[in-house]
């Protein structure tokens, strides 16, 4: 809670965390250095309008440790989970002025969908991100995608985590 | 009495508060408040509770962070409500009784009621901006000071005309705060009458500027002998001229402006030239408060409490009166934003902006023409309006039911479909399908007034109703004239039939083609998918262009068959010249297949502007941009595979030898021609002949040393055109 208070412009109250944690805990990622926690995913995942859908509400990883590839690594965790769970499609939203989140997104197959007017409460525009699964059944003639080796994704350094723990 | 937490709990019910709810038949009062707090003493830290009708979820939606009505930690600074504040003299009327101060506190109040006026429009709450003055939240205490008094009322009117055209026009999402005035006094006013005061006050200020000249005046103002109706604004003479103007042109700005709203508020355009008028007083008189800036600097009002001096005030001193947190426990509830109010010069540029925009609007012409109206919006647009300013447009376009609240919504199909004026007395208007066809048509002119964003999203959601109601009306028109025998009038509903159905497939392109334009400017592609965007953009423009151009031809066979030669096609005429409309669509058409063509070569041979993805693939990001056109078959037999095998065989020395940018470039001088009478247009040619230029170079470039040369690197770059690219080629 506290990494996420620090580096990001929402507000959120406990029960947000509540929400997220007690009822997706496999969709929680948190990184740890030496004991420290340096960066978490916090995500969620549901029926949307007849589409099952994830949901990236938290993404942080402190300053410091920052172009490591952590973020990408925690939330690369979390896509697989969605998608290995039965997810049609993952999404977030991003503040437009964002260029490190849109840069990370956006390598991993992410679009911007939509842009929504004053999203965020600094006034800033955001852009709702959105990823889309394949899906075999519509195209069948593509070859199957190539996902990169579980080893590529291992951030170098101790105390990788898994799941969160209770807050 | 407080328990163990400290909370204060109250132990009994006021009678009050019981009689002015009384209980039920079956229902009695029953006090409950030992009984909470057992169970607050219960609950440790960190435990939450658990209930049906309360989940995590709604735990986390019940709180409204920021909000003190649900967050009870929020500081809400010194008074929690307007009384509180007006008792401990936060308010005071007059402001001083040092008349010069008095004077100066006015102007400072005038000043920071602009720039709250500017915020609010800018997005922000009304109850946190304009009404955070708490002279307008209690109107009736300044009634025996004629300035103050007057202003407030001025801007109160004001805030209720502005409020009006808004909640008229179309609001969504984030500006639906806009028009929020929940627990406001923005009522009380019956018609103009406050005007009269206002006018009075503007000539006594007129009187004593006038006085203050004379030396006579300022003796008598020295010696404090004048009579009533000598009095001066205040008692020191070097400054009394300087205040003066400083109030005036603050008043008689705000005159104009509620001036020209309410002109603007007349239908059909009627107080259009009035209202230009108050636009160009309005424009003076702002030149004159930035005058008045220097002379409110100079006078070294800045006391202790303003050693950071305010932005908000020309004077550089905190106003008096203003608190943002007084209402919020009364007001609706509203994004917790922190309310930074715009500086007076951010104001001011605010300002002088939206004057410039509804003067825009003011110069429009009424064009009956659906083209033209088209245009105008698109280009309105191109400024970049704030809210307010697009809703008067909104409420220009749309009144009743018709363009203009004056042509009929089937008229102007007709005439869009280049059907002759007799064509709107027919029956055929009553159909529901044609009726459905005329919603459709409002419906576009409303979202096409709306803030770009949500515009996009509505443009794409509205693409399968117009493929809809094409269909319908290919059926209605089947039923409708399978009635008439008579072989005049068979010709006359077959042409009417065509003719509507070949405009509402123009009419559905163009709608495809700003929605994919659109994502442009909203910044929605990334250079990875551009080579897709301009590709589908090409293949909009093409059928875009032939139904365009197959309107024209319909609309000049039909002319051409009433005259003399009846059999012969226009086409065939040795002097027939494609219209410049199709033509100047030839031009996009060009450009977007040479943008798609050049970067699908770079892709294919140089590896550019391609990703590859650990989750998916181009097809899904495909898939995912172009939904709605493909859920709506624009056009029918469009895929994936079709760009993919358009794109596939794609060369640079290909290019080189067949270039798409040549021919827009011979396209565009040809045009010029045509355009040679028109600013607009022939600016647009100006920036299609650059892209096509500077592209043309780039694939030479490119093409000679882009295997070769590893250090080269290319962007792709909007410097001359908001849609169309230029490649850029530089060493890294």
């Amino acid at each position: 809670m506290h990494l996420v208070d620090q580096e990001l412009s929402e507000p959120y109250s406990i029960f947000t965390y509540r929400y997220f944690v007690y009822l997706w805990p496999q969709l929680c990622f948190l990184a740890f250095h030496r004991g420290r926690c340096v960066g978490t995913v916090v995500c969620k995942m549901g029926e949307h309008r007849h589409t099952f859908r994830g949901y990236i509400a938290m993404l942080v990883v402190i300053k410091a440790y920052r172009g490591k590839g952590i973020a990408t690594d925690l939330v690369t965790r979390s896509i697989k989970v969605m998608m290995e769970s039965g997810c049609d499609e993952v999404t977030l939203e991003a503040e437009v002025t964002n260029k490190g989140a849109l840069a990370l997104y956006g390598g991993l197959g992410f679009i911007r969908a939509k842009r929504l007017f004053r999203y965020y409460l600094n006034g800033v525009d955001a852009f709702r991100l959105k990823l889309l699964f394949p899906r075999p059944d519509l195209q069948p003639s593509l070859q199957t995608l190539a996902y990169k080796d579980e080893h590529d994704y291992q951030i170098p350094i101790e105390g990788c985590s898994t799941n969160c723990s209770k807050f | 009495m407080a328990d163990d937490r400290g909370f204060n709990v109250p132990t009994t019910t006021t009678a009050s508060a019981a009689a002015a709810i009384p209980s039920g038949d079956g229902t009695v009062w029953t006090n409950v408040s030992n009984l909470l707090s057992s169970a607050c003493n219960e609950l440790c830290d960190g435990e939450l509770i658990h209930g049906d009708n309360f989940s995590l979820f709604a735990a986390m939606s019940a709180l409204e962070i920021m909000d003190p009505k649900m967050d009870s930690g929020m500081d809400n600074g010194r008074y929690h409500s307007v009384d509180e504040a007006i008792e401990n003299g936060a308010a005071p009327v007059p402001l001083s009784f040092d008349k010069t101060m008095d004077v100066i506190c006015i102007l400072d109040i005038m000043d920071h009621l602009l720039a709250c006026e500017a915020t609010w429009h800018k997005g922000h709450s009304l109850a946190q901006t304009v009404f955070s003055c708490t002279y307008l939240m209690r109107l009736d205490r300044t009634s025996a000071h004629p300035l103050l008094h007057s202003f407030c009322r001025l801007v109160r009117a004001t805030c209720n005309v502005v409020i009006s055209v808004v909640s008229e026009a179309r609001t969504h999402e984030e500006e639906d705060l806009f028009t929020i005035a929940y627990g406001l006094p923005l009522g009380g006013e019956k018609g103009d009458t406050f005007l009269s005061t206002l006018n009075a006050v503007e000539e006594t200020l007129c009187r004593q500027m006038r006085a203050c000249k004379s030396p006579a005046a300022k003796k008598m103002v020295v010696e404090g002998t004048w009579t009533a109706d000598q009095e001066p604004l205040q008692t020191n003479p070097d400054l009394e001229e300087g205040f003066c103007r400083a109030l005036l042109c603050r008043l008689r700005f705000r005159k104009h402006y509620y001036h020209l709203l309410m002109c603007m508020k007349k239908p059909q355009g009627r107080g259009f030239e009035l209202a230009r008028k108050h636009i160009s007083s309005c424009l003076l008189e702002l030149q004159q408060m930035q005058k008045s800036a220097e002379f409110l600097r100079s006078i070294g009002c800045l006391t202790r409490k303003d050693t950071v001096p305010m932005e908000t005030t020309a004077s550089g001193r905190h106003p008096v009166g203003f608190d943002a947190n007084l209402n919020i426990r009364s007001s609706a509830l509203a994004p917790p934003r922190a309310i930074k109010t715009l500086s007076w010069d951010m104001a001011f540029e605010y300002f002088k902006k939206l004057l410039h925009d509804l003067d825009v609007i003011c110069s429009f012409s009424l064009d009956p023409l659906l083209e033209n109206v088209l245009q105008f919006i698109v280009e309105f647009q191109k400024l970049q309006p704030d809210l307010v300013a697009r809703a008067h447009l909104h409420v220009l376009l749309i009144q009743g039911g018709k363009l203009y609240g004056r042509d009929p919504v089937f008229f102007v199909m007709c005439k869009a479909s280049a059907l002759p004026e007799s064509m709107k007395d027919l029956n055929i208007q009553k159909n529901e399908a044609v009726v459905q066809l005329g919603q459709c048509l409002i419906n576009l002119l409303k979202i096409l007034c709306t803030n770009v964003a949500w515009q996009r999203r509505k443009l794409g959601k509205v693409l399968q109703d117009w493929r809809v109601i094409y269909v319908q009306l290919e059926i209605a028109f089947r039923e409708e004239f399978g009635e008439f025998s008579g072989i005049s009038d068979e010709n006359v509903c077959m042409k009417l039939a065509r003719h509507i159905l070949i405009w509402v497939e123009e009419q559905t392109y163009w709608i495809a083609l700003r929605f994919l334009s659109l994502g442009f400017e909203l910044e929605l592609y990334s250079s990875n998918e551009y080579c897709m965007v301009y590709w589908y953009l090409y293949v909009i423009l093409v059928k875009l262009a032939e139904k365009t151009h197959l309107k024209q031809l319909s609309a000049a066979d039909s002319a051409k068959r009433k005259g003399k030669k009846k059999r012969d096609s226009v086409m065939d005429t040795k002097d027939y010249r494609i219209p410049p409309a199709v033509m100047l669509l030839q031009c996009y058409i060009c450009l977007a297949e040479g943008l798609a063509m050049m970067l699908a070569a770079m892709r294919n041979e140089l590896k550019l502007f391609q990703h590859v993805g650990p989750f998916n693939t181009e097809y899904e990001r495909f898939v995912q941009h172009f939904e709605h056109l493909q859920k709506a078959c624009l056009p029918d037999h469009i895929s994936y595979h079709s760009y993919k095998d358009y794109t596939a065989q794609a060369r640079l020395s290909t290019l080189v030898t067949y270039n798409h940018f040549k021919d827009a470039q011979k396209i565009v001088k040809e045009l010029k021609k045509s355009f040679a009478n028109d600013p607009d247009k022939m600016a647009e040619l100006r920036s299609i002949e650059q892209v096509a230029e500077r592209n043309n170079i780039a694939i030479n470039v490119i093409n000679r040393v882009g295997a070769l040369d590893a250090t080269l690197k290319i962007s792709l770059e909007f410097t001359y055109h908001p849609i169309f690219a230029v490649a850029v080629v530089k060493r890294s």
